[in-house]
């Protein structure tokens, strides 16, 4: 055992002492000091549940703002109206989409690969708290009149806030970095033996994917944060230091969440609906590999660090990033994956359709639910990137950020709803998984949707630029009911994990007849996971080609 | 469903190379972070000469130095590597050497860079070559720190007997992250003194 390693023994008091768990002083201490996988994946999830409620009520406020910006101004003003857009947009990438999925892969995927614990757990726990503590300073410094820029050329010399805005994101892209470090080596190194990394579950190796992507492409954005926080302090003002009336802080960071990077925040949503569909329909998913690389494909298609503003020419001779063939290529490309995964996950439906009865599960519409908001967020981006349209600076451009990160939310929501008994030990209620389920797809497919439409009538992504006609009003009015619905769906989800927390009935060790490792253990997992090691993993669905208890096939 | 219930033999669990594997993605990340700053750099610099303004002053940028710093940590590359060999073959003396070597070149490189910042004269706020030239080679400094801090540290743990032939992981977790470096050190020689 290295030093890096987790002693079993400390998990197993930790399991002994449950019950002193009960009082908050004790839960708080077991928060700041375990290296159990599923106490830190916990606390991911319950940062991003907390700051997915707070980007939808500044998504409310922003969209009430758009409908009537001639007579509304909740913000006070443009400069603050611009702070609270740009944090929003940040956020539900930074804050809410990547913490959800990090913080379902530290619960469930060292258990799909077999492990004891995640790769360097004291990491993993550090990484939680970092995420925690950078997301406060930068919600705080921005509320402060820091924020990314400023826009009413009065403002913009609150320097100590803007410099503390760039401290906490930087705080929070090195905390998801180190996440998705321990996530990726868990997968990696940690397989129990005869999982060779093809076999790996669909999850697991999309998590994989998607922290690839993260730990190249996230960096870069560490660069230009590094570079604005300089030039701030004591450099010659060009490159975001400048301030006053200047947004080019903001200019550097906005590749964050336009295409092609946007799309790395939804690489999981292929693995969530790669596990949760044929396990629901009752049989083994087909073409393992084949899915494999179409999750592989999309994340080559979702590096977009190339497309920062830094690198782009200023000079009129040089052809922008935009105009290139790469740019458009990979923009149209990004589809063929979403269409080929969801075609996967309609084989698994239309062969088990004898299994079915009554409604379908929470999971399954929230799976199916981001797969179709993926879907539709990859068409538009072949809209915005084809030229004929020319829809790049446009709320276009908005919308199809909207409609990808309501895909990656949906997503993790419909895994939280999935694995629950590993999560919390006991099912979320099905009937708010599905009123969740359909207020958040149909809400994002409005809000999202919407804006995508208003990009065609020349509405500017800029929020400060009223829109030219009634269409685009109209359009707006959809978008905010969009945003509503959406809120609907997240007050149905702190209602359901507040009942499922309240609960003392467990769940069965494996609900829906599951296929991967996760489903072999108990409910709750114990300590280390697996009571006994487990079983010699032959293929990608150990547990359907196990023989029954009986000694049958399965 | 267990071992016990399926009947098939119990696997194995084993964590080979989770020490280094973490280490290469961790190098990936800093090498991109790296990489990031200096096309900022390559950018910034084609928009000046582009537009006929002079990038560095004439001649306050010298290649000498620079080189230096190059050859020293060419020379690290060996002491690392021989480290690395060294502990594989159980040979702790030879490790420590050339671990307490390696670190030492790492020292060397700093007050070689310190050398050369101050030989320049530049100052962070003078134009957006010079405020450049600071962000690489500060973006290299802070870098090499950890280096140097990974290196120190894996050399304590050698002393106190952790490494040995079939614990070799974090030694060569160490050779590799090491070595990122370098390499981001010649990628910064070659774009700032090299191409000037």
């Amino acid at each position: 055992m290295t030093m890096t390693d987790s002693p079993p023994a400390t998990d197993i008091a930790h399991a002994d002492s449950a019950a002193a768990v009960a009082s908050p002083v004790a839960g708080l201490y077991e928060a700041l000091t375990s290296t159990d996988h599923k106490i830190i994946g916990r606390l991911w999830l319950r940062a991003g549940v907390l700051m997915l409620i707070g980007a939808v009520a500044l998504g409310v406020l922003l969209g009430f703002e758009r409908v009537d910006g001639a007579s509304t101004d909740i913000f006070g003003g443009d400069n603050a109206y611009f702070q609270v857009w740009a944090l929003y947009r940040i956020g539900l990438a930074l804050l809410v989409a990547a913490p959800l999925f990090i913080g379902l892969a530290m619960v469930v995927a060292p258990m799909q690969v077999g492990s004891t614990n995640i790769a360097f757990p004291r990491a993993a726990l550090a990484s939680a708290w970092g995420f925690m503590i950078g997301a406060v300073i930068m919600i705080v410094a921005v509320l402060a009149g820091g924020g990314w820029g400023a826009v009413d050329q009065a403002s913009g010399d609150e320097r100590d806030a803007v410099a503390l805005t760039l401290v906490g994101m930087a705080m929070v892209v090195i905390s998801l970095l180190l996440g998705a470090l321990c996530v990726a080596t868990t997968v990696v190194s940690m397989r129990v033996k005869g999982m060779t990394l093809l076999r790996a579950p669909l999850f697991a190796w999309s998590m994989l994917v998607a922290s690839a992507v993260w730990l190249l492409t996230l960096p870069v954005l560490l660069a230009n944060l590094l570079i604005a926080y300089v030039d701030l302090h004591n450099g010659p003002g060009t490159f975001g230091g400048g301030l006053s009336g200047d947004l080019s802080i903001y200019g550097q960071v906005d590749w964050l969440v336009q295409q092609p990077q946007v799309y790395a925040f939804a690489i999981p949503v292929l693995g969530v609906l790669g596990s949760i569909v044929p396990v629901t329909a009752g049989v083994r998913a087909g073409r393992h590999g084949l899915s494999m690389g179409l999750i592989g494909f999309f994340g080559l298609l979702s590096v977009g660090a190339w497309a920062q503003p830094y690198f782009q020419p200023t000079s009129d001779a040089v052809v922008r990033y935009d105009e290139k063939f790469v740019y458009i290529a990979f923009g149209i490309a990004a589809i063929l994956p979403v269409l080929g995964a969801l075609g996967g996950a309609a084989d698994a439906l239309f062969r088990g359709r004898n299994n079915f009865a009554g409604l379908p599960p929470a999971h399954v519409l929230g799976a199916l639910g981001a797969g179709l908001l993926l879907l539709v967020g990859t068409a538009a981006g072949v809209a915005r990137v084809v030229e004929p349209f020319e829809l790049g600076d446009r709320v276009t451009t908005s919308g199809v950020m909207n409609l990808v990160l309501f895909s990656a939310i949906a997503a993790a929501v419909a895994g939280m709803w999935f694995w629950a008994p590993k999560i919390g030990g006991s099912e979320l209620p099905p009937m708010m998984g599905r009123l969740v389920a359909v207020s958040l797809i149909g809400g994002g497919l409005l809000l999202g949707g919407a804006q995508v439409v208003n990009g065609f009538f020349e509405t500017s992504v800029v929020p400060l630029v009223a829109p030219t006609d009634d269409v685009g009003d109209a359009l707006n009015v959809v978008s905010l009911l969009g945003m509503l619905l959406i809120a609907v769906g997240v007050l149905g989800l702190v209602a359901a994990l507040g009942k499922a927390l309240r609960s003392t009935e467990t769940a069965a060790d494996d609900p829906w007849g599951g296929h991967t490792l996760e489903w072999a253990t108990a409910t709750p997992p114990p300590p280390g996971n697996f009571a006994e090691a487990p079983a010699l993993v032959t293929s990608e669905a150990p547990l359907l080609d196990a023989p029954t208890d009986e000694g049958g096939e399965p | 469903m267990t071992a016990a219930t399926t009947g098939l033999p119990s696997a194995e669990v084993t964590r080979p190379r989770t020490v280094l594997v973490g280490t290469m993605f961790a190098s990936a990340a800093a090498f991109m972070a790296f990489v990031g700053v200096v096309l900022v750099y390559v950018h910034e610099r084609a928009e000046a000469v582009g537009s006929d303004s002079e990038w560095f002053p004439e001649g306050a940028v010298q290649l000498g130095p620079a080189g230096f710093v190059l050859s020293t940590l060419i020379l690290s590359i060996f002491t690392i590597q021989w480290a690395l060999q060294a502990i594989t073959n159980d040979d702790r003396k030879n490790a420590l050497v050339a671990l307490a070597l390696s670190s030492l070149f790492g020292a060397a490189v700093f007050n070689q860079l310190w050398f050369i910042i101050n030989d320049t004269g530049f100052t962070l706020s003078a134009t957006n070559a010079q405020f450049m030239f600071f962000v690489v080679l500060g973006t290299f400094t802070a870098f090499m720190i950890s280096a140097v801090v990974f290196v120190a540290l894996t050399f304590l743990r050698a002393l106190i007997g952790q490494f040995g032939p079939r614990k070799a992981d974090s030694v060569a977790a160490a050779a590799f992250y090491w070595n990122t470096v370098v390499a981001m050190y010649a990628i910064a020689w070659y774009v700032i003194f090299v191409t000037k």
